[in-house]
């Protein structure tokens, strides 16, 4: 089994140690990672704020660039919905037969990390250790567009030494939705204030995501407060065995 | 009381409202406000879902209600025609209204003809979006609101914040307040069953003595030329019973084929708006009938930029609203502003589509941009409107219009995503600006290697949150490295 | 009002552009539109007119049963609670129903200010819909004008066990023609404009009695 990691713009550039386990993790499962370096972003962002053309060309080159992989994992929800709910848009609108081939032939292929375990490895053990306590937050791309249900859950569940506390209004969103955190910072910063409320009241010690981008906003204002939380992506998680323990970021 | 959105009175016109980030930044700090329309937005919320949960057949409603509501929008000529015929047969007089201007024309136009002095309303926002009521009381006409909500608004000099509760802004304390003053009620407590009650007297009168009603209508069916409102007070059912002529003024969109296509309708609307499984009191009429009812019956179809919405094949399905307001009580930008910052009639997820559409793009543009696209509203729209599609089209239309603007040299959020896009076509340019990027912010990390404050679009991510320093290396640098040591 | 043949061309002309004119069947495209969803009930009759009486409950409306040749006195039963005297009564009620002891206003053209001075209203329906508690008017003689069950404070209701369905489309299934005027009263008038805290009896009649005629008994 090979699969082509499709790292994220700001994972690459903000979140590396998440890169570093999803490989560590799928090595030990015995998956065979490559990593095309052409990659750059998969053009969510201009989509979302209103630059069509511009997403319609780093979508373009996505598509082209994985053509031949065997499948793509992508430890982000909100990149994996950009690709199923808008590429075949902005191909239909301004692309051509071939691309649209090519993009129907390669959209089976692609994979969130908890879909790539238990959909393609159908593994929910993967033999994780991480004994603390943790919260889970569900990202809303992964939530409603991907739908990604309990598979989140199950894999939590068989990571040893891990205590699991249910967030409150887990299908809230925390606020971030990509540029509007900024073109519309003080209502983002409302919403996630009120998120915050549950998710302090877990009295967690980590909150976890498939999402940075959600941990980037939610931790971003932990950190702010000086609260005793972190966060951390469920792939670092994952990856964590006894031996080989959660690296310590900087 | 009134939230100090826009020092005073809320302007819910697009053409002179804030910018919705400037309306919301007022309205956030009106505690009060946010805890009213959270605890509202609860209770309907609740209600809503326990209902739905029970509901077996929910999501074959919603495809069906969908369906229906699409059909009609691909034959809207045909229904209009339709239901015109009938209601003409039936007795009743069809007008039609090319905009805001022509439908109050049209309105005023009858109230003379009426000699009307006085106007009982039901309430429809649709008379709210083409600024009926300043238009009669302007020919010196006086409107009276007659739902509960209306008159708290209207007595209040206040703006409906939400399409189903439009009060639900304001509390008892506040609601007591008004009625005290304004219904000469000196000893009136803030019991919300003597508030209501208060409410009743003074309406009574009113129901009994004004000759002359206008409604909105929830639906228009084109097979039998009938009109249907729903509502919980009776007041519609007062307007549309007891006086001698009555005006319902509608949407071209309201149409529904047949009379049995109600079977969807009703179930999904009472359920998605107040939780649930029928409205108190729903009424049908059709035309005039001798001896019930009035006995002039006229109905304003509004166009008013629907048809050039109906014209776009993604923005169509903005128009199958059925003004539930289950996208109001579900957005999580909504419960944190209330409707008041949209600045329109319109307000929430369905506003943010529908508003800037009926303005043609002139104005409301920062509405498309009032969301952070979870899709809540899309998960419980009962004719599954896919609003975040559309606010993703309406944002691309904003920004497509921007290209050609001057401004844009000057708008830091357009030059970024230009030159981001710039450095996303190659993997060569954006590690460079990998390294840039790493090595400038580092101006701006500290000890603990966290940045606090940034400049400039920055500062608005720094105002409330910490940005982790970027690290030393890359993911692909990592990757380039231990492909190097070749393990 | 010259203005609007214009503009109805106009909208019309506008509409058919945008829409290419529309399908060019019609009526068969509407009739290949699909309903999945629940049509007929699944209760049987006892569990049905209970789920009925259950939400009429709910709604805090007063519900009696009883066999169709009791239903006089039923009706005098419920009239005599109501500490009422003068009633509105459809013209077309049945003679039976109009008991002794009381005050009847036939409605053959009463005025507004003659049906404010009643105290309750009496009226027959067309259909009962069991999953929403729902009565249905579809103001035939026996159920009267709009405003006799709608200015009066209290409003008795005498509904047939033969005249209840269970879900809504099976109310409409019995429409074999569109009612040119209809009322669906699911409870009694409400609001909860205040604080999301519902309250009872705005306008329209704050007190519903409904006597429900086992006429379905015999019949099983």
């Amino acid at each position: 089994m090979r699969a082509s990691l499709f790292i994220t713009c700001y994972n690459d550039t903000l979140y590396p140690e998440t890169g570093r386990a999803v490989v560590r993790l799928l090595e030990r499962l015995g998956v065979e990672v490559e990593f095309r370096a052409a990659q750059t972003c998969c053009g969510q962002m201009h989509a979302n704020t209103g630059f069509r053309t511009e997403a319609y060309s780093q979508a373009k080159r996505l598509v082209r660039l994985y053509q031949d992989a065997e499948t793509v994992v992508i430890p982000s929800s909100s990149c994996v919905a950009m690709i199923r709910d808008q590429y075949s848009g902005l191909i239909e609108e301004l692309g051509n037969q071939e691309l649209r081939e090519q993009f129907a032939a390669l959209l089976p292929r692609v994979y969130e990390l908890s879909e790539f375990l238990i959909d393609r490895l159908g593994v929910d053990d993967v033999g994780a250790y991480f004994p603390h306590r943790v919260t889970y937050h569900a990202s809303c791309h992964g939530l409603r567009a991907l739908g990604l249900g309990d598979r989140p859950f199950r894999l939590l569940a068989k990571v040893r030494g891990l205590e699991l506390v249910a967030l409150e209004n887990l299908d809230r969103c925390c606020g971030f939705g990509g540029t509007f955190s900024i073109k519309n910072a003080e209502v983002s910063s409302a919403m996630l204030s009120t998120k915050l409320l549950d998710v302090q009241k877990t009295g967690a010690e980590y909150c976890t995501a498939l999402d940075n981008s959600c941990l980037m906003h939610l931790g971003g204002a932990l950190h702010r407060q000086f609260a005793a939380m972190k966060t951390v992506h469920l792939a670092e998680i994952l990856a964590s065995t006894e031996a080989d323990l959660m690296e310590t970021t900087p | 009381m009134r939230p100090p959105a826009n020092e005073g009175h809320p302007v819910l016109d697009p053409v002179l409202a804030a910018p919705f980030p400037q309306a919301a930044f007022t309205v956030l700090r009106n505690t009060q406000l946010r805890k009213n329309v959270a605890h509202a937005t609860d209770v309907i919320q609740g209600k809503r879902n326990r209902l739905v949960a029970e509901k077996a057949d929910w999501q074959e409603l919603r495809s069906a209600a969908s369906a229906v509501r699409t059909h009609v929008l691909e034959n809207l000529g045909h229904y209009l025609e339709q239901f015109e015929e009938r209601c003409t047969a039936a007795g009743g007089t069809v007008h039609w209204a090319k905009d805001a201007a022509e439908a109050r024309a049209i309105i005023l136009d009858i109230l003379r003809e009426e000699q009307a002095s006085e106007v009982i309303k039901i309430k429809t926002m649709t008379s709210a979006e083409i600024q009926l009521n300043p238009a009669i009381e302007a020919a010196g006409i006086k409107a009276f609101e007659t739902d509960l909500a209306e008159i708290i608004l209207q007595l209040g000099d206040d703006e409906p914040s939400h399409i189903v509760v439009p009060a639900l802004h304001v509390n008892r304390t506040q609601v007591r307040e008004i009625f005290a003053r304004k219904m000469n009620l000196p000893e009136l407590s803030d019991d919300p069953k003597e508030l209501t009650a208060a409410a009743r007297t003074f309406l009574r009168e009113k129901f009994l003595r004004v000759p002359t009603a206008i409604s909105g209508a929830n639906f228009l069916i084109a097979e039998t030329g009938s009109v249907v409102i729903v509502e919980s007070e009776g007041n519609g059912r007062m307007c549309l019973t007891l006086p001698r002529t009555m005006i319902t003024l509608a949407g071209i969109e309201k149409v529904i084929p047949r009379f049995h296509d109600l079977e969807i309708m009703l179930q999904v609307l009472a359920r998605s708006a107040t939780g649930e499984r029928m409205n108190p009191y729903s009424s049908l009429w059709t035309g005039v009938t001798p001896g019930d009812g009035p006995q002039r019956f006229h109905v304003v179809l509004l166009d008013n930029g629907r048809s050039d919405i109906l014209a776009r094949r993604g923005e169509r399905q903005t128009l199958k609203c059925i003004r539930c307001g289950a996208c109001q009580n579900t957005c999580p930008v909504y419960r944190q502003t209330g409707g008041h910052a949209y600045g329109s009639p319109y307000a929430g997820p369905i506003g943010a589509i529908l508003t800037p559409q009926l303005m043609h793009l002139e104005h409301a543009q920062t509405l498309p941009y009032a969301s952070s696209l979870c899709g809540a509203c899309y998960e419980v729209c009962p004719v599954k409107i896919n609003i975040p599609e559309v606010l993703i089209d309406l944002r691309a239309q904003v920004t497509d219009k921007e290209r050609d603007e001057e401004r844009r040299f000057f708008d830091p959020m357009y030059l970024g995503m230009r030159i981001a896009n710039f450095i996303f076509a190659s993997a060569g340019r954006f590690r460079l600006a990998q390294r840039m990027g790493r090595l400038g912010l580092r101006l701006f990390t500290r000890n603990d290697g966290w940045i606090h404050s940034l400049p400039s679009l920055g500062a608005r991510w720094t105002m409330t949150r910490d940005l982790r320093g970027l690290p030393d290396e890359t993911f692909r640098e990592w990757w380039a490295a231990r492909d190097r040591k070749g393990e | 009002m010259k203005m609007a043949p214009i503009s109805r061309q106009a909208i019309l002309d506008r509409i058919r552009k945008a829409t290419g004119g529309g399908a060019p069947d019609v009526a068969g495209s509407y009739a290949g539109l699909h309903r999945d969803y629940v049509r007929a009930g699944k209760l049987g009759a006892e569990e049905r007119i209970a789920l009925m009486i259950e939400r009429l409950r709910e709604y805090d409306a007063e519900v009696v049963e009883t066999a169709p040749d009791s239903l006089a006195e039923a009706t005098q039963g419920q009239l005599a609670a109501s500490g009422r005297r003068r009633f509105v009564a459809p013209a077309g009620l049945p003679a039976e129903w109009l008991a002794e002891g009381f005050e009847w206003q036939i409605d053959r053209g009463l005025s507004t200010a003659e049906i404010e001075q009643a105290e309750g209203v009496v009226t027959a329906a067309f259909c009962g819909i069991a999953d929403s508690g729902t009565i249905v008017l579809h103001h035939s003689a026996a159920e009267g004008r709009r405003i006799i069950s709608l200015l009066p404070d209290w409003h008795l209701c005498v509904l047939r066990a033969s005249q209840v369905v269970e879900t809504l489309p099976e109310y409409f299934a019995r429409c074999s023609e569109a009612p040119v005027l209809a009322t669906y009263i699911s409870g009694p008038s409400a609001t909860a404009d205040i604080e999301m805290t519902r309250i009872k009896g705005v306008h329209g009649p704050r007190f519903l009695h409904v006597i429900v005629v086992r006429d379905d008994v015999t019949a099983r």
